[in-house]
């Protein structure tokens, strides 16, 4: 088994010249392919506005982008620094592309890792991440396909009045799946930050049609008390 | 209702539709590019295969999971717009939260057919689109020389005085905790708005405003912490493919009737 490991090994030295162009135009296209996404997906709500008669309301975009868009700016950025290195660049353009990495597309590229053993860094891992990533995000594109087309047929139920309450609360029945993953995880700081916010709309209930809004002072105030009790477990532990 | 209809034309199919299959297109380049590249590397290509029958198995489950998210959302964008969000980029809980936040802020009040108007749908959309997009504008400015730094950066690593790695090891570990922090402090804005609704909606103190986004949380974070316990209790990593949207599922199927109560 080692003597085929080593064997393998000195293939792939073999053909590094080959890997490092591969790599080139791994990253050329990737580029290529990304700004091409990018901008079909900010290309896309004008097309469909020409159809809809209508355009987007930029400065009610901005207002939302910086209630709820700050948040995501801060965690993209940590899902690239951090899940870079895992994917390796075939594996990293495409996840970024077809998105779902944490629910989807990091566990099945570890999972196909483990199954063949190979490390970060290394020319195998760059290709068993590609492999891995494309063929989940083929699948997925699959199934959503099947099903949406499935769903057809289906749509005056949808539409149905009898549904409606239950598509109007699409939105709390998310948060309420959020807070019982999430408030388990510090359950101190989750119960004031939600104190606080409950007295501040009760008090001030102009404030509940600005929900977005408040979510900078809410995640601001969680933030403060997640580093104290941090700052407060590090020197207990120091101790 | 009429905008639910035109939000399923066949128009927003085609545009929606179009753009997964240049997504799919990309997706089979890479995947033939690297297997290609694979063989002449030496890898031996019975691995490969195994990675791509696992790979294609292990995804079912999830994007079954991603296509409940769809019928969640398509209540109140339509059908095609999620399909592409979910297929291409994005994921349930952003979608919803980035929605629900423009909605707010094009004055629709929240994200339902009832009050969407055409110009609140294309501001929502753009929206989603706008504030997923920072890692593919990473991975497109800064994406080559970070993975070529890592490639060449694994000796570097061990001239590090221990001091600053124990600095940036404790970094790293508050911001795990920042990360989580910040997702408690968004999903609490929102419980609270739900009990400051029922509280003072009408006016201060006057328990009049309505309980059913609320109830509807309580039944979605039931749901969730049985899944959560089923989870624990048989090692079924498998369900948390699903714990998000079928805990959405049955919290919206309870709020119809819910509704019919109040």
């Amino acid at each position: 088994m080692e003597k085929k490991e080593i064997r393998e090994n000195r293939e792939i030295m073999k053909n590094s010249e080959a890997y490092e162009k591969y790599l080139n135009t791994t990253h050329r296209l990737g580029r290529l392919m990304t700004a091409l996404v990018l901008l079909l997906l900010l290309a896309a709500p004008y097309l469909i506005g020409l159809f809809l008669k209508a355009v987007p309301n930029l400065p009610a975009a901005l207002k939302a982008f910086i209630g709820v868009g700050l948040v995501y700016l801060v965690s993209c950025i940590a899902e690239y620094l951090i899940y870079v290195p895992m994917l390796g660049a075939g594996g990293s353009y495409l996840a970024f592309i077809t998105g779902n990495l944490i629910n989807m597309k990091i566990p099945c590229a570890i999972n196909a890792r483990d199954i063949v053993g190979v490390k970060s860094g290394t020319p195998e891992n760059e290709i068993i991440s590609t492999l891995s990533i494309a063929t989940s995000s083929l699948v997925t594109i699959a199934v959503l396909a099947v099903g949406v087309m499935l769903m057809i047929p289906l749509q005056p139920v949808l539409q149905s009045p009898v549904l409606q309450p239950a598509f109007e609360n699409v939105v709390p029945a998310l948060f309420g799946a959020m807070a019982c993953k999430y408030y388990r995880q510090d359950m101190k700081v989750s119960l004031i930050v939600l104190a606080a916010m409950t007295l501040l709309f009760v008090f001030v209930p102009s404030l509940i049609g600005s929900t977005s809004m408040m979510v900078i002072p809410s995640g601001a105030l969680a933030i403060v008390l997640a580093y104290l009790s941090f700052r407060k477990g590090q020197k207990g532990a120091e101790a | 209702m009429e905008l639910l209809s035109k939000l399923n034309s066949p128009v927003l199919y085609l545009i929606c539709g179009g753009i997964i299959l240049f997504v799919a297109v990309i997706c089979l380049i890479f995947a033939v590019r690297a297997y290609r590249m694979g063989k002449a590397l030496g890898i031996d290509t019975g691995k490969m295969k195994r990675v791509i029958t696992a790979s294609a198995t292990f995804a079912v489950l999830p994007s079954v999971g991603i296509l409940l998210g769809v019928i969640a959302l398509s209540g109140s964008l339509g059908t095609p717009w999620p399909w592409l969000r979910l297929s291409v980029i994005g994921a349930l809980h952003y979608e919803t939260q980035v929605a629900e936040a423009a909605s707010e802020s094009v004055g629709i009040g929240g994200l339902s057919i009832a009050n969407m108007t055409p110009e609140a749908f294309v501001t929502i959309a753009l929206l989603m689109s706008f504030c997923i997009m920072w890692g593919m504008v990473l991975v497109i400015i800064h994406g080559k020389s970070y993975c070529n730094k890592l490639r060449g950066g694994s000796e570097k690593k061990t001239d590090k005085p221990k001091e600053e790695k124990k600095k940036k090891l404790n970094l790293k570990g508050f911001g795990d905790t920042a990360m989580t922090a910040m997702f408690i402090g968004l999903v609490s804005a929102y419980i609270a708005s739900y009990i400051g609704t029922i509280v003072s909606e009408n006016g201060r103190f006057t328990f009049t405003g309505s309980w059913l986004p609320l109830a509807t949380a309580l039944v979605s974070a039931l749901a969730m912490a049985v899944f959560l316990r089923i989870k624990k209790a048989f090692h079924a990593d498998w369900i948390d493919s699903f714990s998000v949207a079928g805990s959405m599922l049955i919290a919206m199927t309870a709020a119809i009737f819910l509704g019919k109560l109040g």
